[in-house]
């Protein structure tokens, strides 16, 4: 048996469902939490995203899910609503993602909960937050990515909008929610207080944006990557012989730089000031770097692109191959981190998953349960607060 | 009203985005938050564009709620003053490559050795171990190696980077916020401290998480799929008759009839080739030709009317110029303009969390560095002897 959780002893219940408040809880989960997952009588609705499945269930509900067990209720009856009120009545923390004023309609808002249970944290999530005209509006993944402006930064002037591959609205959202509840948690641990915490994915979206309203408010001038990556073209890194890869160099000296560019037989840049500074303006980030692309390129073309990183390495700089998943998951450097963890799965057998982020060396995080089957644990937890489950 | 992390100070040795964001937050909650510098501090953070009043943005922006000292950790005299601050410390945060905290003289064991229950943290591009370890990584590398360009982008077509190079910095820097509250909780019941290590190519997986999981399970890449969801359908932007796209979402099944309704395509509720998220999903194709044919005969303005009255998902793309001022926006201080010491009035994100009871922020800008050398050392009852110091 491992050490103690940071949260061992906590009991979290999560009405939420597809992947934002899921991933919340499953983090709170990993910290040693008891997570007591409420789902409607056909299951939630993640367990039904895809293909792909493995068995039964979707992959995305089997990556969001562990550490949690299942108690099936159908809220639209009194006797389930009624059971969540025996549950919350023993927890510390109640999650839901129902939307503004929807909880309280059916019994289950905060000031409703706190009745039962003075001490209790409760967290709401919502699409666009709790005020405003789209108060009440559903929201989306990619809905909430367009509004928030993810797209301008995606794509090329004119063409159909590209969205962030990742499930960013949701998953950011379920870091910001976590946070909350955490930092509510600790002011009850000093204070005695329990309190309502709320997140929107439309907020965390713009917060994680934030660099870029200060970028626009009134800069010196308009460049730099916060400004003009509006109209700059899709960035592919640097292509190279057999494949493409992406570097930047930030700690040039002239012997590396002179190494690196006679190396690369591109001594005509030596009087481009473009390239001054050791090429600092001319990569990445750098002013110059979209338009001094070409030249790169053409002195990468007949090199291979391990060979460019180890020169751009030895002279200090940063390079990366540009690898997709396949490439990510043989890299030695996800296996030294043990970044892929493998966990036994009642009916889909063998599932591979991401660590948790963050390693502590007093209390770690943890994966002490696969993701649940629907209802498993209903006898359990009900007969637990004194309800019949059949 | 008490601020969550009153009487909580942070000894923050951050650079660049991933450890000032963290810190930020941590200032948000109400911590005092002491962010040191070298003189001249990391060119990186000071230099990056674009600036405003001669102040980089990311500096600027990554450094609210914080007061700024700089310190010569080289020089023992500095240093001997760092300790001081350390001792009167509850957090210590650094983001340097692995082994420069130590050469610097502020290692784990060292920290620890002068403030026993300090939450010590120290987060990198890719760790301590492996063939990368003690690597720099940033924002774009970071995306390079972790796959995340390998998903994003038009339909079926070539991976791209998110050219707001920040994301994964942030994302990193939000995971770091949470396992130091995760520590301050394990404080409180233990009363001891720890050391937490984060990596950014681990955050930045773990955002991942669910493309991941379609990897694990096909043993396939998936491909860029441009505005569309890869799991769930329709789920993507549609062109409509003035040239606007919307975004709409059919995120589970209830939610269909209603699509269907407003679209004016009722028979679709039927069709057996749609009757469940997965069969639109294996059926993609077919579909999203019918609907993108139904979209281009009205305008957005239309379909926006509709699909809202049927409770659906959807809405415009929008740009900052919309957003500043947009309604929603302003009425949950999503972004938000606040008056700055050096940079005028400036807007800058919201806070992301609300609590009822200790309610976060005010938001306030940092300084320029060094701005609060002097009064922190005062506060703190810290003798500054080194030569030239103001007394």
């Amino acid at each position: 048996m491992s050490a103690p959780g940071s949260l061992d002893g906590f009991r979290i219940i999560d009405l939420t469902q597809g992947l934002c408040g899921p991933f919340c809880t499953m983090q709170l989960g990993d910290g040693g939490a008891d997570v007591i997952k409420i789902e409607p009588p056909n299951g939630d609705y993640a367990r039904r995203m895809g293909p792909p499945f493995v068995g039964d269930e979707s992959a995305v509900f089997l990556s969001l899910n562990r550490n949690k067990k299942s108690v099936t209720l159908d809220l639209a009856t009194d006797a389930g609503r009624d059971a969540v009120r025996k549950l919350a009545a023993k927890a510390d923390v109640v999650v839901e993602d129902f939307g503004p004023d929807a909880a309280s309609k059916i019994g289950l808002g905060y000031d409703q909960l706190k009745q039962i249970n003075s001490k209790l944290i409760y967290c709401a999530i919502s699409p666009f937050g709790e005020e405003g005209p789209l108060r009440d509006a559903p929201g989306s993944e990619l809905v909430i990515q367009a509004m928030a402006e993810y797209t301008a930064s995606l794509g090329r002037i004119g063409d159909p909008p590209v969205r962030v591959g990742a499930d960013i609205a949701s998953l950011n959202t379920g870091i910001f929610a976590a946070q909350a509840i955490l930092a509510a948690l600790f002011h009850r641990l000093r204070a005695g207080e329990g309190q309502r915490v709320a997140v929107s994915e439309f907020g965390s979206l713009l917060h994680m944006r934030g660099i870029m309203w200060s970028a626009l408010s009134d800069p010196d001038d308009w460049f730099g990557f916060h400004l003009d990556h509006y109209t700059k073209p899709p960035d592919y890194g640097y292509q190279a012989k057999d494949g493409s890869f992406y570097f930047i160099l930030r700690r040039g000296d002239s012997e590396g730089w002179d190494k690196l560019i006679m190396g690369l037989g591109m001594e005509e840049v030596l009087a481009d000031p473009r390239f001054d500074d050791y090429g600092r303006a001319a990569t990445s980030i750098g002013r110059y770097a979209t338009e001094v692309k070409p030249i790169w390129e053409k002195a990468f073309a007949n090199r291979s692109r391990g060979e460019l990183i180890d020169l751009i390495k030895g002279m200090g700089g940063d390079a990366v191959p540009i690898m997709d998943y396949p490439a990510l998951m043989a890299h030695p450097q996800v296996a030294a981190l043990d970044i892929v963890t493998e966990v036994t799965h009642p009916t889909a057998g063998s599932l591979k998953m991401i660590r948790p982020v963050a390693r502590f060396s007093d209390t770690p995080n943890s994966i002490r349960l696969p993701p649940p089957l629907l209802g498993q644990h209903t006898a359990e937890l009900l007969d637990a607060v004194g309800i019949l489950s059949r | 009203m008490a601020k969550i992390l009153e009487g909580i100070r942070v000894f923050d040795l951050t650079i660049a985005a991933v450890g000032p964001w963290a810190t930020k937050l941590l200032g948000a909650l109400g911590a005092d938050v002491i962010k040191v510098e070298a003189p001249g501090g990391d060119r990186l953070s000071h230099a990056v564009p674009p600036m405003i009043k001669g102040s980089s943005v990311l500096y600027i922006s990554a450094n609210h709620n914080k007061r700024m000292i700089e310190l010569d950790l080289k020089k023992e005299a500095d240093r001997a003053i760092a300790l001081k601050i350390i001792e009167k410390s509850d957090i210590f945060v650094q983001n340097m490559r692995p082994g420069a905290a130590e050469r610097l003289g502020l290692s784990y064991d060292i920290v620890t050795a002068v403030n026993p229950r300090m939450i010590y943290v120290a987060a990198s591009a890719y760790g301590r171990t492996g063939p990368m370890a003690g690597e720099a990584g940033i924002d774009p590398t970071v995306q390079c190696f972790c796959g995340w360009c390998s998903v994003t982008g038009p339909d079926h077509g070539r991976g791209e980077m998110f050219r707001h190079l920040a994301h994964l910095d942030l994302t990193t820097a939000t995971t770091i916020t949470q396992a130091v509250l995760q520590a301050l909780i394990a404080r409180e019941r233990t009363g001891k401290g720890q050391r937490i290590e984060i990596e950014m190519i681990t955050a930045a997986m773990a955002l991942q998480t669910t493309r991941l999981a379609e990897y694990f399970a096909t043993g396939e890449q998936p491909a860029p799929l441009g505005s569309a969801a890869s799991t769930t359908a329709p789920h993507q932007a549609f062109e409509c008759e003035d040239r606007e796209y919307i975004a709409i979402a059919v995120e589970h099944d209830g939610q269909w009839p209603g699509f269907c309704r407003a679209l004016k395509l009722d028979e679709l509720v039927a069709d057996t080739r749609f009757a469940t998220n997965r069969l639109r999903v294996a059926n993609r194709e077919e579909l999203v030709r019918l609907l993108a044919e139904r979209f281009k005969s009205k305008p957005a303005a239309w379909w926006t009317i509709r699909l809202s009255k049927e409770d659906v998902p959807n809405g415009p793309v929008l740009r900052f110029d919309e957003l500043r001022d947009h309604p929603q926006v302003t009425a949950n201080a999503h972004i938000v303009e606040i008056d700055t010491p050096h940079w005028g009035r400036m807007h800058v994100d919201g806070l992301p969390w609300q609590f009822d009871a200790t309610p976060a922020g005010p938001i306030r800008a940092g300084g320029k560095p060094g701005e609060h050398t002097t009064e922190v050392l005062h506060e703190l009852g810290i003798l500054d002897d080194r030569p030239g110091a103001s007394k």
